[in-house]
């Protein structure tokens, strides 16, 4: 496809209210020039393009003003100062798996190489506010499959998949893959504004649409489809029964992806989506090397565990450890289930989170383990 | 004819004495009353004159003057009524000029002649320097607390008239006992199951008077915890019950059996009152808001990000001054308001926030849902305790914890050695202070110092919970001098951070 052309297709994917179906309509059998013109009015619409228009009233105005502030030229100077390629299903880097996808997307934006999708790929998801534990697993699965060689796939939103890309980047293995909702001018969510950038300097930030496009709620959806869809197999590490990680498993499902999910307690909100998957036939993970396992992968050259400084707890502290190690605990339940003073309680605790074993959020105590510096 | 009768209107919670001056002479026939009169005195025209025909006496058929000297300032409320009838009495030479010689009337009048109480008869009784005071019967028990002279309790207009008037009957013996108001026992903490934390944190505010915020989720028990910590507090003594007394009083809230509020007042308004409700003012008489009726008590505020934006804000100067400034155009006042302050609030917009990974609401939503309650109030609370729901086993166990008898007593005695090193509660140490009466143990001290390394921990924290440190230790059995890890460990864990769990917590 030529320059032309593809900054058409860009311009057009930037139109207001344009979605994956509408963007499809308007390029079937003809070329991105056409299709530009035909939404703006400028030529007759074809037969389904007219039901597009007849169905939703004022979208053709919104196309023509659209049409007036996006200047086809303008997006491929933004697309390259950004250092976003438009690519299209004919080239070369457009991934095998969305090839044949049933909701193929019909242009992607990639901010860094497309190259590094070439590649064993595992998507790692899960909520955007998991308990300590979870962040930690999502950073030690990501570190441990980027050192074996396993790019990790994810969405950059915050928790789970913030901890999974920044295990990832920090062991300096294979390159992380993100799949984003909006255009690439607005790195989102804003707290990982400098993450965004390094998956992107590192690997590849891959998103459906141009930039200029907002993280639209409704956009995020769709965006989990292409993540299931690049994942050779999906990791739900916490969810709670309603989440958009649950929406990408069943995207994986339907693709024939196959789906893990890391147990929970069962009374934990963070971890009932997870469970429930793991009802629904999921296959439970607890470690790096089922995964690895499961990729056919030799799971003898995982990942080492990084270097642990902290001092191991002794006495007291060491039976208060091993309660926070099974669930997150507050002075006052570790008070009643050893049966001790309220401020011996409190003491431990203190120290524990002190030398650094143990993390505190709303009066929460939690396990502190070697990832914990990658899972915030 | 004149007569010039003494009586008092309320303004605040202060009582000012008004002089009633009455003039009946010929003219058109008519009652006027200049002085400044608001609307509620301008009606009591119409009260006056049928409660005089209604008790057998004759209305003058002349012009009446009434003039409600200092005329300068303005007047409202029913009080003056029954001032007012005896002037025109007096002054139509129904009754004699020296029978009322040192005498005040206080009171409203019905139709037909019967005297009705009216709110602030405590604080006007306590301004008035005349040798008897008349007053309705069922405010005769309030104005016996506070009146110097001889309160004279009556029920109808009249019974005054046949006192005073050539029948020179004798005073009516009115029994000033009055009905019960809703001020039960107080709840009691044994039925506060497990929670040891929340106990131990409503224990201290209750010996060292911090003020305290209660966060957690739906369900937890914050209100209930905060409704047993009055029952935790010493009895007033006696110059500040009749501080309260007269604040009561002039709020027209219900007095307890013996007059005298001798109990620190509980008040919880709902988090839709107007700030005028909460903080004073609103009518002519600057009514006592909730934060002056809950002086020398509790002020507990549920929901706390729930209250106007505004109303939270016009609090914070009477909790630094312990006193409130209403100033309307015309008139302003001062009404003390010392209270302590305990506050409950979710941790974020679903309730949930609580335990780690619970929580459902964006960042953004529970940094918008926490910046509702600014930082200068959160920054007033020593205590910010994380409450979490008890636990099933514990609910169902049966197990009753320590009753507030027992509890009362360790505070009676915390309080006790607070007043005697430092002559305050532990609450109002300044950082002066706390170097000399609350020194800090090396291991103490370098619990502070890591906190404050790690930024969790601000300059003005640091003096909080040095004064919660203080009021733990004077809680032991044994009080040490010197603050040592246990009491510095504890009030840190009593200084929860509010707003996002994980990104940013703010400093203590």
């Amino acid at each position: 496809m030529d320059a032309e052309n593809r900054a058409h297709l860009a311009a057009l994917a930037g139109f207001d209210h344009m979605t994956t179906s509408r963007l499809v309509a308007l390029l079937s059998g003809r070329a991105p020039i056409e299709a530009y013109a035909m939404a703006s009015g400028c030529a007759a619409p074809s037969a389904p393009v007219a039901g597009i228009f007849r169905r939703s009233k004022d979208l053709g105005a919104r196309w023509k003003a659209s049409a007036a502030a996006i200047d086809p030229g303008a997006m491929e100077a933004r697309c390259a100062d950004l250092g976003v390629r438009v690519l299209v299903p004919e080239d070369a880097e457009w991934p095998p798996q969305l090839m044949c996808d049933p909701r193929r997307p019909a242009v992607l934006f990639a901010q860094g190489d497309p190259d590094v999708l070439d590649g064993r790929r595992v998507g790692i998801v899960g909520t955007r506010n998991p308990t300590r534990r979870g962040a930690q697993s999502a950073a030690r699965f990501g570190s441990e499959l980027a050192t074996a060689g396993v790019r990790v796939v994810s969405g950059l939103a915050l928790g789970v998949d913030g901890a999974a890309h920044r295990g990832a980047l920090a062991a300096d293995g294979a390159p992380p893959i993100a799949v984003v909702a909006n255009g690439h001018d607005q790195p989102y969510p804003r707290q990982h504004r400098s993450l965004w950038m390094q998956v992107a300097e590192a690997g590849v930030v891959l998103s459906e649409w141009p930039p200029g496009t907002r993280p639209e709620p409704f956009r995020f959806p769709q965006r989990n489809r292409i993540l299931a869809a690049l994942s050779e197999l999906v990791v739900v590490v916490e969810s709670r029964e309603r989440g958009g990680s649950l929406i990408t498993a069943r995207e994986a499902a339907e693709r024939g992806v196959d789906v893990f999910a890391v147990p929970g307690p069962i009374d934990q909100r963070s971890s009932v989506g997870t469970n429930r998957l793991l009802e629904d036939g999921a296959t439970p993970v607890a470690s790096t090397d089922t995964l690895l396992v499961a990729l056919g992968l030799d799971h003898r050259r995982a990942g080492r565990r990084r270097f642990d400084a902290r001092a191991l707890p002794r006495g007291d502290e060491a039976v208060v450890m091993d309660l926070c190690r099974s669930e997150p605990q507050s002075v006052e339940s570790v008070a009643i289930a050893l049966d001790w003073e309220l401020a011996h309680a409190a003491m431990a605790l203190a120290r524990l989170e002190r030398s650094g074993w143990l993390g505190e959020s709303g009066g929460w105590f939690e396990e502190v383990d070697e990832y914990a510096e990658l899972a915030e | 004819m004149f007569a010039a009768i003494p009586s008092a209107v309320i303004l605040g919670a202060r009582g000012h004495p008004v002089t009633v001056e009455v003039h009946v002479g010929s003219g058109l026939p008519g009652f006027h009353v200049v002085g400044l009169p608001d609307e509620s005195i301008r009606e009591s025209r119409d009260r006056v004159r049928a409660a005089v025909m209604s008790s057998e006496a004759k209305w003058p058929n002349d012009k009446i003057t009434v003039n409600l000297a200092p005329s300068q300032q303005r007047k409202s409320g029913s009080g003056l009524d029954l001032a007012i009838a005896i002037g025109v009495l007096v002054a139509s030479e129904q009754i004699p000029l020296d029978a009322v010689h040192d005498m005040a009337f206080i009171g409203e009048l019905g139709l037909d002649g019967s005297t009705r109480a009216v709110p602030g008869v405590a604080p006007m009784a306590g301004v008035s320097t005349a040798g008897e005071l008349v007053v309705p019967v069922a405010n005769g028990h309030e104005a016996w607390i506070v009146c110097e002279g001889q309160v004279r309790p009556v029920a109808h207009l009249r019974e005054l008239i046949a006192v005073l008037g050539e029948e020179r009957a004798p005073w009516p013996d009115h029994d000033l006992t009055v009905a019960d108001s809703d001020d039960g026992p107080h709840p009691d903490l044994a039925d506060v199951v497990g929670q040891p934390l929340a106990r131990r944190a409503l224990e201290i505010a209750a010996a060292g008077g911090h003020h305290c915020l209660f966060v957690g989720p739906p369900g937890s028990g914050k209100t209930m915890l905060a409704a047993r910590l009055p029952g935790l507090l010493p009895d007033l003594d006696r110059e500040q019950a009749l501080e309260v007394t007269m604040i009561h009083s002039a709020a027209g809230i219900p007095l307890p059996p013996g007059g005298l509020v001798t109990h620190p007042p509980y008040r919880s308004p709902h988090h839709t009152s107007s700030e005028a409700s909460i903080v004073g003012g609103g009518s002519h008489s600057l009514r006592p808001g909730e934060i002056s009726i809950a002086h020398c008590g509790i002020l507990f505020m549920d929901e706390l990000p729930e209250y106007h934006p505004r109303v939270i804000d016009t609090i914070r100067q009477p909790l630094e001054e312990g006193e409130v400034r209403v100033s309307r155009a015309a008139h302003h006042t001062t009404i003390p308001s010392r209270f302590q302050l305990v506050a409950a609030m979710n941790p974020c917009p679903c309730g949930e926030g609580g335990r780690p990974g619970g929580c459902d609401c964006g960042e953004a939503r529970v940094a918008r849902y926490a910046g509702r309650v600014s930082g200068p109030l959160l920054d007033r609370f020593d205590l910010r305790v994380r409450v979490h729901r008890p636990d099933v086993d514990d609910l169902l166990s049966g197990e009753r914890g320590e009753s507030t008898a027992v509890v009362a007593e360790r505070v009676r005695a915390a309080r006790w050695r607070a007043e005697q090193r430092q002559g305050a509660v532990n609450a109002d140490l300044s950082p002066l202070e706390l170097d000399s009466v609350a020194p800090l143990a090396p291991d103490a001290l370098a619990v502070l110092r890591f906190e404050m390394d790690k930024g969790r921990l601000s300059g003005r924290g640091y003096h909080r919970i040095r004064r919660v440190a203080r009021t733990i230790a004077d809680l032991d059995d044994d009080p040490p001098d010197v603050i040592g890890e246990e009491a510095i460990t504890l009030a840190l864990d009593m200084r929860a951070s509010i707003g996002p769990l994980r990104a940013g917590t703010v400093a203590a």
